[in-house]
């Protein structure tokens, strides 16, 4: 019998796949062997970010590892992806979401719809920009050209914010050239891993959401045709990669803000931050209002955080 | 079919379909196409389309288009005219004068367009038939030309760094600054190397009389002693605090020096030939334009004011006014700059296009791996073993390929390997347009040596042709042989200006 | 040759033309975006389109442009043996290896197809069917029966989220002018090995 043989593209680029995805990838070929290898693939390697979704659903990719946003998946859940704005503060929120709250069922479906296999959902690190000139106040982020989420990108753009969105590896480079003032587009160990740090010199503390959502996918097919066996397999693989993620950015984020020296910290008080956290709730009601299913979802984000409210300390602190 | 053997298979697919002569872009995109339909498996029919989409997003390649139209402009509305005749009559006096400011004109060109075949035409155009009817020797101006048009993909503003940037994922800004010393130190020998053949050989390049200078209008019987170093400092220093490359108190020690030295050097004829100083003047001021050009471009980049891609367009857009401000903007100029952009862009971006798609199915089919386990794994070379065998095998393929065809098959292969083995990707960003340059000027085949036979008139034959780019061949090895010892030469300009 | 080869030849190399003339002006129209992206950025908020809309001028620019290129002949050919032929030889071997080149065409071609079916929505294997489909309902239904025949339109994934069905159209568009401008070449080249001038 003949290896099966996958291709799989990440929308991460090579320096940040070394964590966020490859451990997995690797481990998942080490123990499948001669009866399964998963070919890995960067940030805009095989086809375009913009077209991973396009590419995995006709078949000319097999594997995708993405937020729905970044792919341009064509659901009715896509804004939820990558960062929907505070819909999250922990990036346990992310699993408990999924798990627990019903999102799982919800993706499934919808992906069900499109001839997509929707296999795990996982949580990455919190939204903060990374800017050259410092941001003190919300005035500050007035007319930066930032890189960021095509949906972070419409809720900022209420703040003068100009959200760009161009392939990832010609960040840091777009940053030197002028094309960007900054990125909105990760926590603080990103910034570091793939040498962001190196080009921006501020930090800003306060994020837009807590957490990034993406999952890994596959094409409907092709994941029928798996044995049960080597589904498990990757499953499990994909947990593993979501495990390695809650540590490695829980405890990145800690050290590098206390420990890092490339970027400057600084805050916006919490009243001004505030006005940011109010828009987030007229937005999620802006989305919910536009079907029937982000509305669903709209409503777990609110009984979710309503609940984690009500539980108190640890769960949410003031 | 193993790894090794896709690699081999396509590979020698595309060499074969280039030689038969059919369009470059048909041929790469012809095996790329096919191998995905065959090779891949479900959905591999798409990605030569959706290498339309990822060309679509490489925002660099907007520039392309603007550095064209601007190296068509500047050539067809003869702004480099008035250039040519500056240096001419600057520099006639001196033996192999004309020759030596060939290369000042070409330095110049450079400086205004990314491309390397808008300095061959100019220089083939207007300086070739100037310097043979002045008695120069056919085959020192033959590879004078060539040689100095090869200073255009290294000078900034340079198409072929912005490629290899986008290839290589290095910043553009650094690439081209990175560009800059190189490019003046290849100049700077290939002037020492005219001025000492002329010197030892006079016949090759025989000094002008004043009196053969008197043909241009409006000059005078009153000569005035000016010592070039000053004039260049005047031009040089200001420029640099311009473009932010240098602070005001190291300008002023500069210009301090460079006074001193043309203070010793006050009694050498090289540094104070009689000058016509009214045309001298109107001539020199027909060459600060040209520069004010490349300052209208560079310096609201260099200080981060507009990005790169808004630059370029800038740069079109200041060329295209310069021309119609001074009467050359002609119907017949701009219908030519017009078409040939688009018929220079389109070649580019077919070949690019075609090229992504080769790639991306190259990539998935692993035969990219293949290549990577040979170099290091198989052959078990040491880094710079790799590198130079890298450098040989361009030389060996610029007998055949154009040069985007090269940059866009070959350097996605080569680079990370590079990136791999520790070297610096910007230096290699230096190394590889030398190289480049070498291989199409290096017989019996190139591109620019083609270009040439086209271009130069029925008395050059293609034998002259060979035999003038061997000194000059071998002024750049000798160049790329520095470069490679003291990679500072390349980094220091960028490590300043960016140096954080 | 028969009279509508000519024709073909003829009137293939008039509209590729008349397009390739319309599409060069369109560098103005690129320096303009971008000259207003500088403007915008120093003067005012900077514009969220200019990024986008510049390179879909670009992609028209180049593919709208392409046939012209090919009639121009600036599309380069490695010359090293090329360049010693006969004309005769030359149209020989090109007419042969012509065939090649519009094999990667109508490859493209699919894939552009493919993609812009998808981008109006359809995600099934057959674009060719689909366009077929929405045709015949456009001519004997009119156009509220065939824009129900579209479902998800596809946006770009940025903030600004153009549509991408108009910038694929118009690559499909120029791709297929490509085609019939290669086999405009082909006839040509087996004009000449007859002996005929098109
Ligand atoms: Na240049
Ligand atoms: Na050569």
């Amino acid at each position: 019998q003949s290896t099966i043989k996958w291709r799989m593209q990440t929308y991460a680029g090579a320096a940040l796949a070394e964590h966020v995805v490859k451990p997995a990838i690797d481990m998942f070929n080490k123990i499948a062997g001669d009866r399964m290898q998963i070919e890995l693939y960067y940030a805009d390697q095989l086809v375009p970010t913009g077209e991973l979704f396009r590419a995995m659903q006709r078949g000319t990719i097999d594997a995708v590892q993405s937020d729905d946003d970044s792919m341009a998946s064509p659901t009715e859940v896509t804004v939820f992806g990558g960062y929907f704005p505070f819909a999250s503060r922990y990036s346990l929120d992310v699993p408990v979401l999924f798990n627990q709250y019903g999102l799982n069922e919800i993706w499934d479906e919808e992906y069900s719809k499109v001839g997509v296999k929707h296999i795990s959902a996982g949580a990455w690190d919190p939204c903060h920009f990374a800017t050259k000139d410092p941001i003190n106040s919300l005035e500050d982020l007035k007319g930066k050209r930032v890189f960021t989420f095509p949906t972070a990108g419409r809720f900022l753009a209420q703040f003068g914010v100009v959200p760009v969105t161009l392939p990832w590896e010609d960040i840091e480079v777009a940053v030197q050239t002028g094309e960007l003032d900054g990125i909105a587009w990760s926590g603080i160990t990103e910034d570091y891993t793939v040498g962001w740090a190196d080009v921006t010199d501020y930090f800003l503390t306060n994020n837009i959401s807590g957490a990034w959502a993406g999952s890994f996918f596959a094409n409907q097919g092709r994941w029928e045709e798996l044995p049960e066996d080597l589904q498990t397999l990757f499953r499990v693989c994909c947990d593993q990669s979501h495990y390695y993620r809650q540590w490695w950015y829980w405890g990145g984020e800690a050290s590098l803000r206390v420990n890092g020296d490339k970027m400057k910290l600084t805050t916006i008080p919490d009243n001004e931050w505030q006005q940011v956290e109010d828009a987030a709730v007229k937005f999620w009601d802006e989305i919910a209002a536009e079907s029937e299913t982000k509305a669903k979802v709209v409503e777990i984000f609110k009984k979710y955080n309503a609940d984690m409210q009500k539980a108190g300390r640890p769960y949410r602190y003031g | 079919m193993s790894y090794e053997w896709i690699a081999i298979v396509m590979f020698a697919g595309m060499m074969l379909m280039l030689m038969t002569g059919q369009r470059v872009f048909g041929a790469i995109g012809f095996v790329g196409a096919v191998a995905g339909m065959l090779l891949w498996g479900t959905g591999g029919v798409e990605i030569p389309f959706s290498a339309a989409m990822k060309l679509m997003k490489w925002y660099p390649l907007l520039t392309l288009p603007m550095f064209i139209f601007m190296g068509y402009v500047l050539s067809e509305s003869k702004i480099a005219d008035d250039l040519y005749r500056m240096f001419h009559v600057w520099m006639g006096p001196v033996k192999g004068g004309l020759a030596i400011g060939t290369i000042g004109l070409m330095v110049l060109i450079s400086a205004m367009n990314g491309l390397s075949v808008a300095g061959m035409a100019i220089g083939a155009t207007i300086a070739l038939p100037e310097l043979l009817r002045r008695g120069y020797d056919k085959i020192l101006v033959t590879g004078t030309i060539q040689a100095g048009s090869s200073l255009g993909i290294l000078v900034p503003p340079s198409v072929v760094l912005v490629l290899y940037a986008m290839i290589a994922r290095q910043p553009v800004g650094q690439l081209w600054l990175a560009g800059v010393i190189p490019g003046l130190l290849m100049a700077t020998m290939f002037i020492i190397y005219i001025y000492v053949r002329a010197r030892m050989q006079p016949h090759l390049g025989p000094a002008m009389h004043p009196e053969d200078l008197a043909e241009y209008e409006q000059v005078t019987d009153h000569p005035v002693r000016l010592n070039y170093i000053i004039l260049a400092a005047l031009v040089l220093v200001p420029l640099m605090i311009l473009a932010g490359a240098m602070a005001t108190e190291h300008a002023l020690g500069l210009g301090l020096a460079l006074g001193a030295l043309s203070f010793a050097t006050r009694r050498n004829p090289l540094f104070y030939r009689d000058v016509f100083m009214k045309e001298k003047y109107r001539l020199l001021f027909s060459g600060v334009l040209p520069l004010a050009i490349f300052a209208a471009m560079m310096v609201p980049f260099v200080n981060g004011w507009t990005s790169l891609v808004e630059s370029s367009a800038i740069g079109a857009i200041t060329a295209f006014l310069a021309a119609v401000l001074k009467g050359r903007m002609t119907k017949e100029v701009f219908e030519t700059s017009v078409r040939s952009t688009l018929g220079i862009s389109c070649m580019f971006m077919w070949i690019i296009l075609a090229a992504l798609a080769f790639g991306a199915i190259f990539d998935g089919l692993g035969a990219v791996k293949a290549i990577e386990d040979l170099f290091t794994t198989k052959l078990g070379l040491s880094p710079w073993m790799i590198l130079i065998l890298m450098q040989l095998s361009f030389i060996i393929m610029g007998t055949f390929l154009d040069d985007t065809a090269m940059l866009v098959i070959v350097a996605p292969l080569y680079v990370p390997l590079v990136g791999a083995l520790g070297f610096d990707l910007i230096w290699y960003g230096v190394l590889y347009t030398i190289t480049t340059q070498i291989a199409y000027m290096t017989p019996p085949f190139g591109y620019n040596l083609f270009l040439m036979r086209a271009m130069a008139p029925p008395e050059i034959g293609l034998k002259d042709i060979y035999v003038s780019i061997i000194p000059f061949a071998a002024v750049m090895v000798l160049a790329l042989a520095l470069i490679m010892m003291f990679p500072q030469i390349a980094l220091w300009l960028p490590e300043y200006v960016y140096g954080k | 040759m028969p009279r509508i080869v000519r024709a073909y030849v003829r009137g293939i190399d008039a509209m590729n033309r008349f397009i390739g003339r319309f599409a060069m002006y369109l560098i103005f129209a690129l320096i303009g975006v971008l000259l207003w992206s500088s403007v915008s950025k120093t003067f005012f908020n900077p514009s969220l389109w200019t990024l986008e809309t510049a390179q879909f001028v670009m992609v028209a620019y180049y593919v709208l442009g392409g046939p012209y290129s090919i009639q121009m002949g600036s599309n380069v050919r490695m010359d090293l043996f090329y360049g010693a032929w006969s004309t005769k030889t030359k149209a020989m071997v090109d007419a042969f290896t012509v065939l090649f080149l519009i094999t990667y065409l109508v490859i493209l071609m699919y894939g552009a197809l493919s993609s812009t079916a998808y981008s109006l929505g359809y995600f099934g294997l057959e674009p060719v069917q689909f366009f077929w489909d929405l045709l015949k309902t456009l001519l004997t239904e009119g156009p509220t029966a065939a824009g129900e025949k579209l479902g998800y339109l596809e946006r770009s994934s940025t903030a600004w989220r153009p549509f991408l069905w108009p910038v694929k159209t118009i690559l499909c568009f120029g791709v297929f002018l490509m085609l019939l401008q290669c086999l405009a070449e082909l006839f040509r080249d087996i004009g000449r090995l007859r002996g005929v001038e098109i």
